[in-house]
């Protein structure tokens, strides 16, 4: 039989991550990828298509050239707003009269984002020690740094940041802001993906962590695509194997020790450590639930992940024009998000399983390629995603560029819908959450995924979660992937 | 079936009257009744004393029916089980009933119970607690069925010297029944060689609806040998004499209590030889291998006469070190005896000098006694008769 120190189930961005991760460390591995391609949803034309959080470090370790591109919100109005980071403007030049409102608070965030940020860079706190072990101190230092972090923000700040980080983004955006487009592109960053809308408590912690490398935008050059190469040749470059078209049917475990795997062509592989790529339930299964403890199994089938965002890919016949847009305009990331009441109601058909009517877009073009990610979708709508359902959606998204592009739907030659079902089942991830699971308040740092198992480690030895589902969350990142190898070697498995 | 568990009209108001209660209404001298789960249920039904020396020298009938029962069916039902409790019923064969004991994820016991394999893929589970909730959530992933049949299946506690004459009278033939042995001697009626007295015993499980006739006949055959009706005070000695342990009395089951640190686990309550560590993953087997006992629940011989129920335990008789969880003078071993919980090391690593705190009201005074206690290895009450096959026809 096949043996290598540690199999990764799933090639996706954190799944290479973690595989990178513990080949650099020398040891041999070997990652399972059940489609053809790598990437997961960051590979191309799936979920993601641009890129918002990865971490200097990250970027350069991969070595891919990322473009900063500005973000426009289209207004209704024809007053669309252009923001770079914290500066805003009108599309046409002028000045936007709330731009020094929306710096100050732009920063203000992104400040507050700071002060967590490095708690993303390494798995969740925990004391499983005892309070006077080593490991237990250096855990409380950590969590010394975020109360000096905190406390250096200055009295007023600091207050400030307890007063908002557990409540809601509408409120904590229309505090500063008048509402319209640029209150609507704020509250549509704080809920793409999620079960939630800006009124949602806990959205403006999903705002800061979206914030988290200063709330830049990026579009990868050569597309997602090619930074889902860079991460697959980032593994190889550490001697790690990718295998694609493999997919795992279970995990083998023995003597309550993870030992290899068995592949669907009943194909054995042999190894010492298995991380999953999945969520906790998922990879439950694939190991057996008789494996773990009823109320860990509890915990994961009770997990939040209802995906909330579908992508069309749109084949055009010629560039769309936006009214109201310079050429290179036309070359940032497209909001449609007219205020923030606006995206609130975008969430109201999601939740009683029926489509959108005036949905929320982010748009970005890439020559006659058109790729749209809408919000909020239901994870699975009344009466199942039939042909009907996803023609009902892609027409609904239509009328919506189409008012601001007059002519676009006679451009279109093509139109590729991915509901979260499909999500799901390219990618593995659960409910086809963005995030793999939901990143609300009860869903993140030490209970994330689930209570018990924030710390990568899945109850059998050797077995560990390595995906989205796990801290820090969702975005391409890495950070799930590079943080299970490293707690993986930590806990001295390999 | 009582109409009022079937009608979904209404919550049912009172008592439930389990179908032996026309029987127990028309025996109860003392008329003393008790809340059971929900069901109607003999506190005593004439003196404790008369009952308590039924169940050791005659037979008494106990209606054990507000026991909660779940039958659970499939081709998963024995891995289900198994990873639910602490043995390994692979060893279980049918036409077995196992004392098993389960654990949530910290090791802490959940509840205990008896298991009837009734088939490869058909189980019982009698237990005290109620458990649907937990048992639905054991079975997920599991191609299982679990059905409460608590309402549907009486049961009768049958024990006592004379109880298998009175079986062999009633025209039920159980002579090749071991301890611990199951057997379907009649269609729709179960007779297992079990019980909470440690003596010699039976428990009858059958439908509701035949539940009533089983009591007329066993009645009948009882006559002239002494069987009684006794309700949970005799219960209550003969189980402490047994060494037997209790839910909310020896132990807290952990789903239900509410504060921190009141769970117990199979070790700490003395039985771990229940805990099978090598028949793979069972709920809690993580967390049990990695603590220490943090308490031992004991069996103690106390001096002087006075029951020690509830009473705190001195070391050097100045540190507290524990309590009584049960207490009662044992009229057969003439001893006064108790199960008590210790913390650690009290009860394994340190045993002398254990003293018992024990108040007296003696007729409007109260009087504090500092007794000796000492731990015991063995039950109190232990007779040979309880396993010898065929039983003795007294």
């Amino acid at each position: 039989m096949e043996r290598f120190d540690a199999l990764v189930i799933g090639a996706g961005h954190n799944g290479l991550a973690a595989a990178a991760a513990l080949g650099a460390r020398g040891k041999s591995v070997c990652v399972l990828e059940k489609s053809g391609v790598v990437g997961g949803m960051a590979a191309e034309g799936r979920l993601a298509h641009l890129v918002y959080n990865l971490s200097e470090g990250e970027k350069r370790r991969l070595g891919v050239n990322l473009a900063e591109v500005d973000t426009v919100s289209l207004s209704p109005d024809g007053a669309h707003a252009v923001v770079r980071r914290g500066a805003a403007g009108f599309a046409d030049g002028r000045a936007y009269p709330d731009a020094a409102a929306y710096g100050a608070l732009h920063a203000r965030l992104v400040r507050f984002a700071g002060v967590l940020a490095h708690l993303a860079e390494a798995p969740p706190l925990g004391l499983d020690g005892g309070l006077a072990s080593f490991a237990s101190l250096r855990e409380i230092a950590r969590l010394g740094k975020v109360g000096l972090g905190l406390k250096r923000l200055g009295k007023v700040e600091m207050r400030e940041f307890l007063r908002v980080i557990l409540s809601n983004a509408y409120d904590t955006i229309l505090d500063e802001l008048p509402d319209g487009p640029l209150a609507g592109a704020l509250a549509s960053d704080a809920v793409r993906g999620a079960w939630a809308g800006p009124r949602s408590p806990g959205t403006v912690f999903s705002l800061i962590y979206r914030l988290g490398h200063g709330g830049a935008v990026y579009r990868p050059e050569g597309g997602m695509g090619a930074l889902a190469e860079a991460y697959a040749a980032a593994a190889r470059g550490k001697g790690c194997e990718i295998r694609l078209n493999a997919p795992v049917a279970r995990v083998l475990v023995e003597e309550d020790r993870a030992c290899g795997v068995e592949l669907a062509d009943g194909a054995r592989i042999a190894a010492q450590a298995v991380l999953s790529s999945a969520g906790p339930l998922q990879t439950m299964l694939l190991a057996g639930v008789a494996h773990f403890d009823i109320e860990a199994t509890r915990r994961a089938r009770n997990m939040r992940a209802k995906g909330s965002a579908a992508k069309l890919n749109f084949a055009l016949s010629g560039r769309p024009v936006f009214t109201g847009l310079s050429e290179a305009q036309h070359h940032a990331r497209l909001l449609v998000a007219p205020s923030a009441a606006a995206v609130e109601r975008a969430f109201n058909p999601a939740k009683y399983g029926e489509l959108p009517k005036s949905p929320v877009l982010e748009m970005v073009l890439d020559g006659t390629r058109f790729s749209v990610i809408a919000s909020h979708v239901p994870t699975e709508p009344q009466g199942g995603w039939t042909r009907a359902a996803r023609d009902q959606l892609e027409k609904v998204v239509v009328q919506a560029i189409e008012a601001h592009a007059p002519g676009f739907a006679g451009l279109v030659t093509g139109c590729e819908v991915l509901t979260p079902a499909d999500i799901a089942d390219l990618t593995g991830a659960p409910g086809g959450h963005w995030h793999h699971a939901e990143m609300g308040l009860d869903q993140v740092l030490t209970l994330r995924p689930i209570a018990g198992n924030a710390r990568y480690a899945l109850a059998v030895q050797g077995l560990y979660l390595c995906g989205a589902s796990a801290h820090p969350g969702g975005d391409v990142t890495g950070l799930p992937g590079r943080n299970s190898a490293a707690q993986l070697l930590a806990d001295g498995v390999l | 079936m009582d109409a009022r568990v079937t009608s979904r009209s209404h919550v049912p108001l009172g008592l439930i009257p389990t179908p032996f209660q026309s029987r127990l209404e028309a025996l109860s001298r003392a008329k003393a009744w008790v809340n059971w789960a929900g069901y109607v249920s003999p506190a005593v039904l004439d003196t404790v004393e008369f009952e308590y020396f039924a169940i050791r020298n005659q037979a008494t009938l106990y209606d054990i029916t507000p026991m909660h029962k779940y039958r659970i069916t499939g081709p998963d039902a024995e891995a289900m089980l198994n990873r639910l409790v602490t043995r390994d019923l692979r060893k279980v064969r049918p036409g077995r009933v196992a004392y098993v004991l389960w654990c949530d994820e910290d090791g802490k016991l959940v509840d205990d119970g008896t298991l009837f394999r009734l088939g490869a893929q058909d189980f019982r589970l009698c237990c005290q607690e109620p458990m649907a909730g937990w048992l639905a959530d054991a079975a997920w992933g599991f191609e299982v069925s679990v059905e409460d049949e608590s309402h549907r299946v009486a049961g009768l506690a049958l024990q006592g010297p004379t109880s298998f004459a009175a079986l062999e009278a009633a025209g039920l033939g159980v002579g090749t029944l071991r301890p611990f042995d199951l057997a379907e001697v009649e269609p729709g009626l179960h007779i297992s060689r079990t019980g909470f007295t440690g003596d010699l015993g039976y428990e009858l499980w059958t439908g509701w609806g035949k539940a009533a006739a089983l009591w007329d006949r066993l009645w009948a055959a009882g006559q002239g040998r002494g069987l009684r009706a006794i309700g949970f005070e005799a219960m209550n000695i003969a189980r402490i004499e047994a060494g037997f342990i209790a839910a909310r009395t020896d132990f807290q089951p952990s789903n239900t209590a509410m504060r921190l640190g009141r769970g117990r686990s199979p070790v700490e309550l003395g039985l771990s030889r229940m805990v099978d560590f090598t028949k793979g993953h069972f709920n809690g087997r993580r967390a049990l291998l990695s603590q220490d006992p943090q308490y031992h629940l004991v069996r103690l011989d106390v001096g002087g006469f006075k029951p020690a129920d509830g009473a705190l335990i001195y070391h050097r008789r100045k540190k507290e070190v524990g309590h009584v969880t049960s207490g009662v003078w044992s009229p057969t071993a003439k001893r006064n005896i108790a199960l008590a919980e210790l913390r650690a090391p009290f009860g394994a690593r340190v045993t002398g000098d254990l003293w018992a705190e024990i108040y007296v009201n003696a007729e409007g005074r109260w009087d504090r006694r500092l007794v000796p206690v000492t731990i015991q290895s063995e039950p109190f009450f232990k007779n040979d008769r309880a396993r010898a096959t065929p039983p003795g026809l007294f």
